[in-house]
């Protein structure tokens, strides 16, 4: 008879794991976890550091020979530029009370993943290149010298975190951990380290003016063809303005709205709506993406990136800017905008042309977020809505980090679809509004090659949604976030396979009374609704061509 | 699966649920590092502690349809519920589906002993054969959770926006595609 086992030995397959301080646990990269390398030519085109081929599985990574020379003096610069990064290296405590709030550790259960570790994987560089006590005591301070594995390490463990905040709400010192990740992967991209889900749709950005690179004609054919299915599933005919020169508003939203299943459907509901109120607007071929990737690169390429919002409102003359359902945008819009590339004294306060509500919370940056613009609508009673649309649909909200943490939005998009959804459940509070779980593939982490990592961090936001779909049949989950409506589904289909995601606008856009529409049996993705579909043998033929 | 379990045997399983299900659960939560291990143990809150609140709820019910009556469908929801996150994580196929065949040696060291005395080493037997046809059934999942994975990911990458350059806007080939649907289901009506 085999030897009986021990529980213990039973439990050692491959996986024991040790019971050691962070620092003597070495880190291995894993496929699954990482996203591929920036392609050279993509770093090149904005003039980045080393561009150079090379592969995270890989012993040598390509670095330039004075790489840690230009690591330390990147971080001393930095440490002088910027006061909270300086103060987050040296306020911790680690009483730990942000360990458990991150969804990639509550995930993957990586203790690497408890920010208060990921921030001290550069804390500990910072203690022992910076610090007296570090240099002199080394470990017994908490301080390491920065060698090939530990820059391996701080990459690997930057790109496991979507700067969504959740930790600094419980840091009792205000610590923003995303910031000391923003200054991490400042650092990784002086040696043209970055992942090119990342740096493509930088360059792409920074050639065309939005992240997939659409010229263009190709940008205003996109939207075109939305208004060829409003006008097969609603019956109107839409003429949207691009680059109109004088429009009273430009309106910028993320490129992922254009092209990109679920966000195509938001962008149908943002046309219907400003054709439903009249709105003198233009859409721009060249402010075409209201993301902004190179937030995720360094604070130099997102000033760079964010500048031709502006550039371009004051080359049509418009008064002031409205922005559609976007998350990081709405971060740098509210937190950096305004000192990237404004005050814009050439705009003006935003004032609402349909009902005069002036908008004071975008008094400085003169941009206003699509969900206050339609509450503002809806409570002064100037759409015509048919909520009924929307009765087969049990809809929760899941509050995207940046609008939500970033910018304190929790009511207005909730106004707005209470108002066009009868059935609304809401996620348990300590998973909503600015506790928020991030959807675990924001800040430029919504790639294929690393899904495993994406699906272990939206683990507790899907176990939210997962209560609400089986306690009260939730079936729809809107949010206002194009990374969200990208990254959602593939959790989702993991998850909580039976659950849909769409945009707030969509939901508006089904709603809407349309004046002139036809019979609209189907919503916006011509799908049939149910109590609203024509009775058999009524509808009309179907023909080939489109 | 399905098979009726000796009374007798049943019964002794039955008063040592308690502390065989708790052992069970330290083992699981050993399989992570110690700090995520007193995390898991201490995080009451469901939503706080997704991973150790499924632990919690699987491996209970878990037990009673071990040594009850198993019905498959109960049993694979409540095995997906241990897996599939697993499945995702740092663990091998191996790591990720012994915690299913550590519960043997555990109920050996409590029921073992007792079996014997009873003259049920045969049923106890019977009994360890279970656990191992829930391990393979926790293979199982764990296989169709990483089929899963890879869908997805197929699924992201054929939705990702080059896609475009050799086609057009998705909205119209979607419609192409609802349309071309619509004509082959007409023409297979009037066949």
């Amino acid at each position: 008879m085999a030897k009986e086992l021990t529980p213990q030995e039973m439990l050692r397959i491959d996986l024991t794991p040790p019971n050691r301080d962070w620092m003597d646990i070495p880190t291995v990269i894993k496929p699954g976890i990482y996203c591929y390398p920036a392609k050279p030519e993509k770093i090149e085109i904005v003039g980045m550091p080393n561009p150079h081929v090379w592969s995270p599985l890989d012993d040598d990574w390509g670095l330039p020979e004075d790489w840690k020379e230009t690591f330390l003096q990147g971080m001393r610069e930095r440490l002088e530029k910027h006061r909270s990064f300086k103060i987050f290296m040296d306020i911790c405590v680690r009483c730990g009370a942000c360990a458990d709030k991150c969804h990639f550790f509550l995930g993957s259960g990586d203790p690497k993943n408890m920010p208060v570790v990921r921030a001290e994987l550069i804390r500990s560089v910072y203690r022992g290149e910076f610090t007296k006590a570090g240099q002199i005591l080394g470990r017994l301070a908490g301080g390491r010298k920065l060698t090939e594995d530990v820059l391996k390490e701080i990459w690997y463990y930057m790109f496991q975190c979507t700067e969504c905040r959740r930790c600094s709400l419980f840091c009792p010192y205000g610590i923003d951990t995303a910031e000391v990740t923003i200054i991490g992967r400042e650092l990784i991209n002086l040696f043209g380290l970055n992942i090119n889900w990342i740096q493509e749709p930088v360059a792409n950005c920074y050639e065309t003016g939005n992240h997939l690179g659409l010229l263009p004609h190709t940008f205003k054919q996109n939207i075109e063809f939305m208004c060829m299915d409003i006008e097969e599933f609603v019956g109107i005919t839409i003429d949207p303005p691009f680059n109109k020169k004088g429009a009273e508003i430009l309106f910028v939203t993320p490129s992922g709205d254009v092209f990109a299943d679920p966000g195509i459907y938001t962008l149908m509901g943002y046309l219907m709506l400003f054709e439903h109120i009249g709105l003198d607007y233009t859409w721009s071929t060249y402010a075409s993406e209201g993301g902004n990737f190179g937030f995720f690169t360094s604070l130099d390429m997102a000033q760079r990136l964010n500048a031709k919002i502006y550039a371009e409102a004051k080359r049509l003359g418009v008064k002031w800017i409205l922005g559609g359902e976007c998350g990081h945008m709405w971060r740098v819009v509210h937190q950096y905008m305004n000192t990237f590339n404004g005050p814009p004294e050439f705009l003006e306060e935003p004032v609402s042309p349909i009902t005069g509500t002036k908008f004071e919370n975008a008094k400085s940056a003169k941009m206003v977020h699509i969900a206050e613009f339609t509450a503002d609508l809806i409570k002064h009673g100037k759409l015509k809505l048919n909520p009924k649309r929307n009765d087969h649909l049990k809809v929760t909200y899941h509050d995207s980090c940046n609008p939500s943490r970033g910018m304190g939005m929790f009511e207005e998009p909730r106004y707005v679809i209470k108002s066009v959804c009868k059935h609304f459940y809401e996620m348990p509070e300590n998973t909503i509004r600015e506790q928020t779980f991030c959807c675990g593939s924001g800040a430029g982490l919504n790639a294929g090659e690393n899904m495993e990592l994406r699906l272990r961090g939206g683990l507790p936001r899907a176990n939210a949604v997962k209560y609400v779909h089986e306690r009260f049949g939730v079936n729809m989950l809107s949010c206002v976030c194009a990374i969200d409506r990208a990254a959602l589904p593939a959790s989702m289909e993991y998850w909580v396979p039976d659950m849909k995601v769409c945009g707030m606008s969509e939901l508006v856009g089904n709603a809407l009374v349309m004046e002139g529409e036809h019979d609209r049996p189907t919503d916006l993705r011509g799908e049939e609704i149910p109590g609203f579909a024509k009775a058999e043998g009524e509808g009309e033929e179907v023909t080939e061509d489109v | 699966m399905g098979r009726k379990m000796h009374k007798g045997l049943r019964e002794i399983l039955e008063q040592k649920k308690g502390p065989i299900v708790e052992k069970w659960r330290e083992q699981i939560h050993k399989t992570y590092p110690p700090e995520t291990a007193q995390f898991l143990k201490r995080e009451k809150d469901r939503f706080s502690n997704p991973i150790g609140s499924s632990i919690e709820e699987s491996i209970w019910p878990l037990y009673d349809q071990l040594i009850g009556e198993a019905d498959p469908a109960t049993t694979k929801k409540l095995l997906d519920n241990l897996v599939r996150v697993r499945a995702v994580q740092d663990f091998t196929a191996a790591s990720a589906v012994q915690i299913i065949f550590a519960l043997k040696p555990i109920v050996r060291k409590e029921v073992f002993g007792i079996a014997q005395k009873k003259g049920l080493v045969q049923e106890y037997l019977e009994f360890e054969s279970e656990i191992d046809r829930f391990g393979l059934l926790a293979f199982d999942v764990f296989m169709e959770c990483r089929e899963r994975v890879w869908e997805i990911k197929r699924n992201d990458l054929l939705k990702r926006p080059f896609m475009l350059s050799g086609g057009m806007c998705p909205s119209y080939m979607m419609k192409r595609g609802i349309k071309h649907l619509e004509k082959l289901k007409k023409e297979i009506t009037q066949h």
